[in-house]
């Protein structure tokens, strides 16, 4: 178990920079969550952290000592591949056995701690079997047997639950997290899954373009984005972000008038979610331009003076019609610079909701 | 909106009578292929039983009386097989029917050719000096040395050569795989021009090179020469089969405790197996085959290979007795067959790839 901490850290490839100076610091026993799209540097943040690149600038600590230096092999790392990279040609018993080759472990013990961590994550039947032939689910349990088996003070993910099916996606996100619970191993997990990040991890860092945008709860980057990447970024249906420009407590989008709680000016960027308008009553007027069914809730296309915007309701049956004209209220809402992308302190939109 | 389809307009399908003229058709095209393959395959292998033939029936002379008869009663179990193939649907009954025709065939090949066989012509094989008991023999001088000492040096020259072609090909193919250095797209160029490049005009400064740092008349001289020449496409071969090995089994091995010698042995030369294989079979044959190179850079008796020891006897013997020259061309072309069927299960599973899926 360690305490992990980036200072400055970056990497670089000639001109590619794939992630930027970074500072970072990962508690003992957390689980966090690295969010990003793709190509963002997740990957490469990860590998830094494993010992497989060295990075271009800054220093890794793990539990206050540095490692910029220190090979893969002795930082006691257990990393599961995107692509799982099981060993095709050694059976999924050898393949868990793997790592221990490398310590001084008996042959006896090996077999005892790799046969429990086969039983840990539940494939104790598929020993004798090649990788080839096992399911993705499987050979992604294998993977995190042979990660487990070391006893690692760090666990990195990447992006191990992409090539599942949905629903054993579920059932190994809790599988998973239930595992670090149990074993309170410090774990990093990398995601461009949203609802992956956020129902597994104490933490999400959101990273884009090579940066880290915000640190928190799930609950921080849903409520409280810090800029207008993670604000689009979080959150499906994605949130409503309109241009609009502010003078005092007076807003101005498109046709219509806001109230403003705080006072603010000059250009900004109004973001409202979906689910923070409410539809049948309320100052301001739309249409209904198109409705999509999705289950336990219905969504809606408005045309508003406001300009297009997507609306969430509860209930599975469309209250309103294609065509028909509504009032709807807005909840609460988030202003952005649109130069700066930051969210504007201290500002918000006053709930016009009745 | 919805379009509705008049299935009654459509008149109604004979299924069975379909399939029995798809399944008459699928014959009719089998035969056809097995048909075509044996006739093309006739023109490749009649030297080869040629050869065989002679060598083990022929007097002095080559006769053909043997070859022809072979011939007569292979080409019509031949036919009848492929009809069989295709007349036959039921695996047991085909099976006994084949083994049958199999007993048939050998039957009157033996009755037909029996009286013909002889070992005489292979003599060579436990008469070391073979040449001076023949008639008019000699045009070497001297004694020829025995076939034995040819054919270990041709299994040093072909196993040495091998050797110091898979372990270069592997590493280096490794290298180009994995790393990034100054030059890397200089050098693939060049080795695929290396290898475009005909070795025959090199004869005369390879054989001065040799001539210069000692090693004209040694074998070693030669594996160097052949594994220099044979080296550049196997490493081409070689660092595709690593190119197709993923880096992630190999860092995965890292961050597990293996230093990156270990990761190689370890986890990524066992993904090229199927390569160092087909690079060494190649690269045995191509030293195993050799005469060019032996015929220009070796002189004493005691260093000839098979290549040469069938030169020279065909040399001195021709016209005497060329049977027996056929009999050392097939103890010559015995270990490469060989080496072909036991390896053939491999070779054939190289073109998927590195890695078998
Ligand atoms: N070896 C390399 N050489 C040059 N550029 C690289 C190298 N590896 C990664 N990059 C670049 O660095 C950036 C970040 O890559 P990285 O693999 O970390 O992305 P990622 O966030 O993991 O994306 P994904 O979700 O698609 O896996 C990308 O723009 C990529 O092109
Ligand atoms: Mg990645």
């Amino acid at each position: 178990m360690a305490r992990i901490e980036l200072k400055g850290v970056a990497k670089r490839w000639g001109d590619v920079t794939a992630v930027e100076p970074t500072d970072l610091a990962i508690e003992d026993g957390e689980f966090v969550a690295i969010l990003g799209p793709s190509g963002c540097g997740k990957s490469t943040t990860l590998f830094m952290l494993a010992g497989i690149y060295v990075p271009s600038d800054g220093q890794i600590l793990f539990d206050g000592a540095e490692v910029n230096d220190v090979e893969a092999r002795d930082r006691n790392v257990g990393i599961v591949f995107q692509s799982y990279a099981l060993y095709p040609h050694m059976s999924v018993l050898d393949n868990i056995k793997f790592p221990l080759r490398f310590k001084k472990v008996g042959a006896d013990e090996a077999e005892r701690r790799a046969r429990s961590a086969a039983q840990l994550v539940q494939v104790s039947e598929l020993l004798d079997r090649r990788p080839t032939q096992l399911s993705g689910g499987q050979q992604q349990r294998v993977a995190l047997a042979r990660a487990l088996v070391k006893e690692p003070k760090l666990l990195l993910l990447d992006e191990p639950l992409s090539n599942l099916d949905a629903s054993l996606r579920l059932t190994m996100r809790s599988e998973i997290r239930g595992l670090q619970r149990k074993l309170g191993v410090t774990t990093i997990l990398v995601t461009h899954d949203q609802v992956e990040a956020t129902t597994m991890a104490d933490r999400v860092i959101c990273m884009s373009k090579g940066r880290i945008e915000q640190v928190g709860t799930a609950e921080d980057l849903y409520h409280r984005p810090g800029s207008l990447f993670v604000a689009s970024f979080i959150g499906s249906p994605p949130i409503n972000l309109l241009e609009g420009s502010a003078s005092g407590r007076a807003l101005r989008v498109g046709q219509a008038e806001l109230a403003l709680a705080g006072e603010c000016g000059g250009a900004v960027v109004l973001g409202v979610r979906p689910e923070q308008i409410t539809l049948g009553s309320g100052p301001l007027r739309g249409r209904v331009v198109d409705t999509e069914a999705h289950g336990r809730e219905t969504f809606y296309h408005l045309d508003t003076p406001l300009g297009p915007l997507r609306a969430l309701e509860a209930g599975a049956k469309a209250r309103f019609a294609m065509g028909d004209a509504l009032t709807f209220g807005l909840g609460h809402g988030l202003l952005f610079d649109p130069d700066t992308t930051r969210r504007i302190d201290g500002c918000v939109l006053e709930s016009a909701v009745q | 909106m919805t379009v509705a389809l008049d299935v009654k307009a459509a008149p109604a399908a004979d299924w069975a009578e379909l399939a029995r003229r798809a399944r008459l058709r699928r014959r009719a095209t089998t035969a056809l292929l097995y048909g075509v393959l044996a006739l093309g395959s006739l023109p490749i292998l009649v030297p080869y039983l040629w050869l065989f033939t002679v060598s083990v029936s022929g007097r002095t002379g080559a006769s053909t009386t043997v070859l022809w008869r072979t011939l007569a009663i292979l080409m019509p179990a031949l036919l009848a097989w492929s009809i069989l193939r295709v007349s036959i649907v039921e695996p047991r009954r085909l099976l006994w029917t084949q083994l049958a025709l199999a007993a048939v065939t050998l039957g009157a090949l033996a009755v037909v050719t029996g009286p013909y066989l002889h070992a005489q012509n292979w003599r060579f094989l436990w008469n070391s000096n073979i040449a001076d008991t023949l008639k008019g023999a000699s045009g070497v001088g001297g004694a020829f040395p025995s076939v034995w000492t040819a054919f270990g040096n041709s299994l040093i020259l072909a196993l040495t050569q091998m050797t110091l072609v898979v372990i270069v090909s592997t590493l280096a193919g490794y290298y180009l795989s994995r790393f990034d250095f100054p030059g890397r797209a200089a050098t693939l160029k060049g080795l695929l021009l290396l290898h475009a490049f005909p070795a025959m005009t090199l004869i005369i400064p390879i054989f001065l090179l040799m001539y210069w740092i000692g090693l004209l008349d040694t074998l070693t001289g030669v594996v160097l020469v052949i594994a220099a020449l044979e080296l550049p496409f196997a490493i081409f071969v070689m660092k595709g089969f690593f190119d197709a090995v993923p880096w992630d089994i190999e860092m995965s091995a890292m961050t597990d405790g293996a230093s990156r010698r270990q990761a190689f042995y370890m986890v990524v030369l066992p993904q090229v197996k199927a390569g160092m294989l087909a690079v060494a079979v190649f690269a045995f044959l191509r030293g195993w085959e050799e005469y060019v190179f032996v015929r220009t850079l070796l002189f004493q008796k005691t260093n000839w290979t098979m290549s040469l020891y069938l030169f020279w006897m065909y040399e001195d013997v021709m016209g005497t007795d060329y049977a027996m020259v056929s009999a050392i061309g097939v103890f010559y072309v015995l270990p490469s067959i060989v080496l072909y069927v036991m390896c053939q299960k491999y070779l054939t599973q190289m073109s998927f790839g590195g890695i078998k899926g």
